[in-house]
Formats: C-alpha cells, sequence, structure tokens
C-alpha cells in the first residue's frame, strides 16, 4: 500500500470516530442536562461550556453569555470551524476520496451517503428542534460505517491501518470525554449536596461513552467516580474503554509489523510499552492524579501516531 | 407522420429533416427500438420522472460527481444521464470497431514513422510544418522505441451518424482519453432503474474494460521484466476525471499513483510504500505530456516525477500512452487520415472522414472565408469543444470577427461542412418530457503488443441543450447508455 494513501486512510478512521464522539456528546450532555438533579448540571450556560471543552475550544471568560443555537450551529455544522461534525465527516470522505481504488464500493458509498446526509442537513433546523435527529442519525450512520468496514473490507493491511485511526482516535475522545465530565463533576460539586463521588456528571460520563448500560451491568450499583473511572479506563471488555482501544491497536499493529522480536525504535514495540502500563494499573493510582493520567495518556497516544507517520507514511 | 401512441412520447416533436435514432422518415419506429418503446411506453410520465430520479441519486451516493467552482463554495453536480439507451444493430458495431482499429493502427505506425524515418513527410503525404509547428511534436522522443512499439495504447474516437445515415468520424483521442467509467456507470444506473428491459435485448457486456486493460498493458511490459507491476498515475483527486482513475485502477486490483508517491533512481521507478520502495514497470498515466516530468519538460510540474523520462529513455518503465502522441490527434493531422491509412495499411478508411479545409493553404483558406455560414471553424488544438464557431449560427458582425481571426493566424484553423449530428429522443426535465437531441459516440480501442480490444459500447453524449451541436460534458453535455447487440 501507498505510504501516502495509509496515511489517508488512517485519517479517514479519526475523523470518523471523532465526529461520532461529538455527535454522542452533544446528544447526551444537552438531554441529559434536561433533567438533572442539581441546578447546576440542568443550566444551560453549564452544557454550553462543557461542550465548547470537549471539542477543545473552551469559552475561558466565565462572564460571557453562551447563546444556545450559536455554540450548537459552530459544534454541528459550521464549515469555518475544523472541529466541527461537518468538517470532521469533510475530511473523512476526502481522505476515503484519495483512497477509493482501495476501499470497497459499498465502504465509499456509505462514507459518501454519510457526507451529502451531514452536509445537506438544514442548519436552521438543527438549531431550533432538530438536535436529536441529527446526532442520533450521525452515530448511526458511523456505526454502519464500522459495519462495512468490518464485513466489506478485507482484514488485511488496509483494515488495519483504519482501525488504528478509529481506535488511537477513540481513546483519545473517550479520553477528552472523561477530562470534561471531570471538570464538570468537579464544578458541580456542592451544589444541591451533590458530592464529587456521587455527582450525575458520572452517568452522563458514561452515556456519553455509550457504556452505561454495559457499566451497570458489570457493577450492578449506581456510578460512582471510582468505578467509573475503572470501567472506561481499565476495563479490557468495556469496548470503549482505553484499555480496549490500546488492545485493539496493538492487535493491528501486529499486522502491520509481523516481527516476533520488535526493534526498540518500532512503533509496535511503543504500543506494546504502554499497552502494558495500564494492564497492570491500579485505578487508585489513576484516581490520585486524574489530571497527570490524562497528560500522560494524550501524551503517549501522540508519540504513537508520530511514530507511525515516521515508519509508515513516509513519502 | 406516423402516429406515436406512447404515452411518454405523446408529445415527441419529430424534425424530419434530422436523422432520428428512433424513428424512420415517414415516422414509423425502427425494428430495432421497437421494443425497447413498447416497453418504455408501459410508464406514465410520472412513473419515468421517480425512475430518474432515482438513477440520478444512484449517481449521487456513488460518488460519480463533479465539482462546480462558485463564488463562495463549490458544489457537486453529477453528469446528467438519460435513462432512455442508445442501440447499435450487431452489422453497424462490425463497422465501428473494424474502423477504429483500423485508425488506431494507422495512428501508431503514423507516430513510429514521424519519430523515426519520417518517410511520409519525404515523400510529401503529411507536410512537415504540420509536424515541426507542433507544439505537441516531442524532439525528445526521436529515435525513441518505445517498449512493445505502441505508442497509443488507448485510442478513444468521436464518431457521429450524419443526416446521409452514415458514421463519420469527427476526431481521434490519443492522449489520454476519458469517458470510459462512465460507460459502465450508465450501464449500472440503468441496471438499477429499469432491469426489466435488459431481458428483452441481448447486449454485449462493457464490464470487461478493465481486464483487458490490464492484460494489453502487461503485454507491453519493459524487456526483462517477468510479471510488470502495474499502476494509474493520476494528477490528484481534484482531477475532474479522478473518479475514472480510481475506478481503473479499483477494477484492475492495481495502484492509484500520484507524482509524489513515485521516484526514479538509477533510472528505475519506483513507489513509496508503507514497507519501502517497489518498482514499478508500467505506468497508464492520465498526467498529461508536459507534466509528466519536471526535469525533462515543464519544471515547474508538481503532478510529475523528476527523472521519469530518462527511466522512460532507458527502456525500463513503460508509459500508456507514448509521450508525444498528441501530435497525431491534432485536429489538422486529422484531416489527413484518409491520406494515413492508405499509406501505411494499404487500405481504404473504413469509417468516413469529414472533409476538411485548411486555413493553412491559400485556396481553401479563400473558399472558407467565403463560406463562412456553410461552415464550422476550428482551432486545431483546443480541446472540450472550445473555441468552435459554427457558421450558421453568427451574426454578420460575428462573421466578420472570426474572418479576422482566421487571416490573422491561417495555421490555427480548420474548416468543416457543418454535420448534421443524428438526433435520440431525450427525456428534458424542464418540459417532462421526449424531445430530439443531438448525440455523438466515442469509442474505446486498447493496443496491446499483439491484440487488440474495441469496447463492445461506447460513451453516447447528448448536447442537452435545444439545438446544440457540442455535446462535450465541459459544455453542459449528458450520456446515455449504449447498447451494442450481439448478433
Amino acid at each position: 500500500m501507498l505510504a501516502r494513501v495509509a496515511n489517508n486512510l488512517f485519517w479517514m478512521g479519526r475523523y470518523i470516530e471523532r465526529s461520532e464522539h461529538i455527535a454522542r456528546y452533544l446528544n447526551v450532555n444537552y438531554f441529559s442536562s434536561l433533567d438533572a438533579p442539581n441546578q447546576l448540571s440542568q443550566s444551560r450556560q453549564f452544557v454550553l461550556r462543557s461542550m465548547l471543552f470537549m471539542v477543545g475550544n473552551p469559552e475561558l471568560d466565565d462572564n460571557v453569555e453562551l447563546e444556545e443555537s450559536q455554540v450548537l450551529y459552530k459544534i454541528g455544522l459550521d464549515a469555518e470551524n475544523a472541529f466541527s461534525i461537518l468538517s470532521n465527516v469533510k475530511y473523512a470522505r476526502e481522505n476515503a476520496n484519495s483512497a477509493r481504488d482501495l476501499i470497497s464500493t459499498e465502504l465509499y458509498e456509505a462514507i459518501n451517503k454519510f457526507y451529502h446526509y451531514v452536509n445537506n442537513y438544514d442548519a436552521d433546523m438543527f438549531m431550533k428542534n432538530s438536535l436529536h435527529d441529527f446526532t442520533v442519525n450521525v452515530t448511526e450512520m458511523t456505526a454502519v460505517l464500522r459495519g462495512k468496514m468490518r464485513g466489506t473490507l478485507l482484514h488485511d493491511e488496509i483494515y488495519a491501518i483504519i482501525m488504528m485511526g478509529i481506535n488511537i482516535e477513540r481513546a483519545t475522545q473517550v479520553i477528552r470525554i472523561i477530562n470534561a465530565k471531570h471538570q464538570d463533576a468537579l464544578n458541580a460539586q456542592g451544589s444541591y449536596g451533590d458530592k464529587f463521588s456521587n455527582s450525575y456528571e458520572w452517568t452522563t460520563l458514561l452515556k456519553c461513552a455509550e457504556s452505561y448500560d454495559m457499566m451497570r451491568r458489570f457493577y450492578k450499583k449506581t456510578p460512582t467516580s471510582i468505578s467509573t473511572l475503572e470501567f472506561l479506563i481499565l476495563n479490557p471488555n468495556c469496548p470503549r474503554s482505553v484499555m480496549n482501544s490500546l488492545n485493539q491497536v496493538y492487535k493491528h499493529i501486529k499486522v502491520l509489523d509481523p516481527s516476533k522480536k520488535y526493534n526498540k525504535d518500532s512503533t509496535a514495540f511503543l504500543v506494546g510499552r504502554v499497552r502494558s502500563e495500564y494492564e497492570f494499573k491500579y485505578i487508585t493510582e489513576i484516581e490520585e492524579d486524574i489530571q497527570g493520567f490524562i497528560e500522560n495518556i494524550l501524551n503517549s497516544l501522540g508519540l504513537i501516531s508520530q511514530k507511525m507517520e515516521k515508519e509508515f507514511f513516509n513519502y | 407522420m406516423g402516429k406515436i401512441q406512447n404515452q411518454i412520447f405523446s408529445s415527441y416533436l419529430r424534425n424530419p429533416v434530422l436523422y432520428d435514432e428512433l424513428f424512420d422518415k415517414t415516422g414509423e419506429i425502427k425494428d430495432i427500438y421497437s421494443r425497447l418503446f413498447e416497453l418504455y411506453g408501459g410508464h406514465t410520465i410520472k412513473e419515468y420522472v421517480k425512475l430518474n430520479d432515482k438513477a440520478k441519486s444512484s449517481f449521487f451516493n456513488q460518488g460519480i460527481t463533479f465539482q462546480v467552482y462558485g463564488e463562495k463554495e463549490s458544489t457537486e453536480k453529477i453528469f446528467p444521464f438519460d435513462l432512455f439507451p442508445r442501440i447499435i444493430a450487431p452489422e453497424e458495431w462490425e463497422i465501428i470497431e473494424r474502423g477504429a482499429i483500423q485508425r488506431s493502427r494507422a495512428l501508431n505506425l503514423f507516430l513510429w514513422d514521424i519519430y523515426h524515418e519520417k518517410k511520409i513527410i519525404k515523400q510529401g503525404i503529411v507536410p512537415l510544418e504540420l509536424i515541426s509547428s507542433s507544439a505537441n511534436y516531442l524532439n525528445q522522443m526521436v529515435d525513441l522505441d518505445p517498449p512493445g512499439g505502441i505508442y497509443n495504447h488507448i485510442s478513444g474516437t468521436d464518431i457521429i451518424k450524419h443526416n446521409d445515415g452514415n458514421y463519420y468520424v469527427l476526431e481521434d483521442n490519443i492522449r489520454c482519453p476519458s469517458g470510459v467509467s462512465y460507460v459502465i456507470c450508465n450501464r449500472t444506473a440503468l441496471k438499477r432503474a429499469l432491469f426489466g428491459v435488459f431481458n428483452h435485448y441481448r447486449t454485449h457486456s462493457v464490464t470487461n474494460y478493465a481486464e483487458n486493460l490490464l492484460d494489453l498493458l502487461e503485454t507491453v511490459k519493459p524487456k526483462g521484466v517477468d510479471i510488470p507491476n502495474v499502476v494509474v498515475l493520476t494528477p490528484g483527486m481534484y482531477n475532474s476525471a479522478f473518479y475514472e482513475h480510481s475506478y481503473l485502477a479499483k477494477t484492475m486490483g492495481v495502484e492509484l499513483v500520484e507524482g509524489r508517491d513515485l521516484f526514479v533512481e538509477n533510472d528505475f521507478v519506483y513507489m513509496k510504500t508503507t514497507h519501502g520502495p517497489e518498482k514499478i514497470d508500467v505506468i497508464y498515466r492520465r498526467v498529461d505530456d508536459v507534466f509528466i516530468d519536471p526535469l525533462e519538460f515543464r519544471a515547474d510540474s508538481a503532478l510529475g516525477v523528476p527523472g521519469l523520462f530518462a527511466a522512460y529513455k532507458k527502456g525500463n518503465v513503460t508509459l500508456a500512452n507514448a509521450p508525444g502522441t498528441g501530435v497525431a490527434d491534432d485536429k489538422a493531422i486529422y484531416t489527413y487520415m484518409p491520406d494515413i491509412i492508405k499509406y501505411y495499411l494499404d487500405e481504404d478508411p473504413i469509417l468516413n472522414n469529414v472533409h476538411t479545409y485548411h486555413c493553412s493553404k491559400p485556396d481553401e483558406l479563400k473558399y472558407v472565408l467565403e463560406h463562412i455560414n456553410e461552415l464550422v471553424i476550428k482551432p486545431v488544438d483546443e480541446a472540450g469543444g472550445y473555441g468552435i464557431s459554427i457558421g450558421n449560427r453568427l451574426s454578420k458582425e460575428e462573421i466578420e470577427e472570426v474572418k479576422l481571426q482566421v487571416k490573422a493566424n491561417p495555421r490555427k484553423y480548420v474548416a468543416q461542412p457543418i454535420m448534421s449530428l443524428s438526433v435520440h429522443p431525450t427525456y428534458i426535465d424542464d418540459t417532462e418530457s421526449f424531445e430530439q437531441r443531438h448525440v455523438d459516440l466515442r469509442t474505446f480501442t486498447i493496443m496491446g503488443r499483439d491484440r487488440d480490444f474495441v469496447l463492445k459500447g461506447g460513451l453516447t453524449r447528448v448536447a442537452l441543450k435545444k439545438g446544440n451541436l457540442i455535446v462535450n460534458s465541459s459544455q453542459g453535455g449528458g450520456s446515455k447508455d449504449t447498447w451494442v447487440l450481439k448478433s
């Protein structure tokens, strides 16, 4: 496979995954806030700020009154903003375009339909009353894309590259979501006796990662800070967890690098190192310093991406 | 005029002066179309509109679109596609196919000659200045032997049916002719929308193009290569034919590369893969001559590969089509085609050439200037239907303007009698009915070391504007599925 095209496929995977997380974050935060147990979590301003924080464009001035429709537009359908769902889907399709000869017709058509759906979505309607419809459809279409990838692509290097993109992005986004909701839980604490460890925000966090039902099944208890973090970070069986994503990345890098003993400078070696670090970690170690953990893991994921670029995308 | 009892054709206006592919002079439906006519007639206009929309969305979802650049943003459009197919009878096709091969072979021999001994010029059959003044004649190609002896591996021949009922070739395209992917997409779209009609005709398949292309490209591999590594070279995804490039790469199962994916080392060409360099042997390039190698041609080209031409010169890589073929599909050379065919093959041309007046010859220039209103004036080196003036459509002032242009630069212009392209019933959105529209046909011929292939089908292009004779998609043309029937 061409190095340039491999790079494009990697990013195609990342952009598709990213658009899904943003859409879900908008949806869950907005709608769960409507019947949140405390005043602050119900506040529009609180929710809108959380959304901007998650996409990496936080409003730093506490005194600014945010306009709901503007924030939604900016994150959803603003072509001028690189972080909007529309931009992500556009980039995904552009990357798919350049690799059109390699991916299946079925996958390409699905990406193309996805793009036209988002691109043609009526912005006024979206801001007024279709946030739910839009975000649910975006997440469903990404699920279709994942199905098309699994079901219509040969599970070879091309597939491995796309899956690496998806899983690195998934880990990154889940961490961003944890970061955002962790902030929210800190901010919400004390409001009407809401304690940090039992905050309503943990439920929202799990829903943002589509993991609430799984988590309830696993712990059979109301989520707390520590059980939520453990589930989303360390549980290898939760398909949205950081651990699971790292395992997937490791599995797919082996397709690209079949050596028995890795060169210490290789991507595979680095992935293995990062993976083992979290495989043998206590959640209490993470909980002691969540900010430290977040910085550390984002840094590691960034390094993996850079290594891949050097090793496989060199053109 | 015969009676047309068919709901969707009820408002069809037949101009008896034009050659209608469906109806004969008396207005009777031709035999070959009668079954299709009945089948389509089974639909109401309303149903037909629905089918038409479905076909459009099929193109849209498949991403077979091109960009229209507006002031603020670019929008995507599909190439207009007409659901009513064109049918070509086996005995007519047989002539077209033999004619297309004959022309491709003659052009290949012509190219070999003008880049080697130049016999045809020395014998005074083709004037030297046509070659020496052509921007498309590449001195770099002189005395160079392309692998397998083939220059024009892929040819697109533009053919029309005149109102005398005969086929005429309007143009040979032997640089990077495009459109073949639309032949296949049109078939797919028609199958999706009206699958039932295919049961009533024995039509040749068009899906075997890619396999034949790969097969024939492999026959012209460089010396010493066992199993050649073939790639398609594209200018990139912003090129208007990018869909076609990716389609061909995908269906041949080969890599689609851009110039920046390739490099040359010791006169061999490599592509940069995830596992390091991989040697390539045959390049089906869809990048124009002047852009293929900044060291040899245009230095500012970012689409090409530095050193590619040196590798080609050494015989280490095959380029299809060979550089320098453009000199032979020039509109001025076209006018010599009957002589060229006769000279190299000692055969009469199977397909007619349109009679052409050369403005470079004083007596012919005189005739042209006196008869502009009966002629089409064409610049010899423009593609895409640009710069064409159709005499009987011009105002007095415009005629004077054209005269001045031609007089100022006679070598640049040729003139031909106004050919009347045949018409085909075409569904028009605005009026929700079928109307007569002019059509042409582009056929695709592939030549290998010792085998030729003509795709049994072709691109029927339709001029969608009423009365318009120019069918190019860049000028608002559409297309139809084209059925070549089995004998």
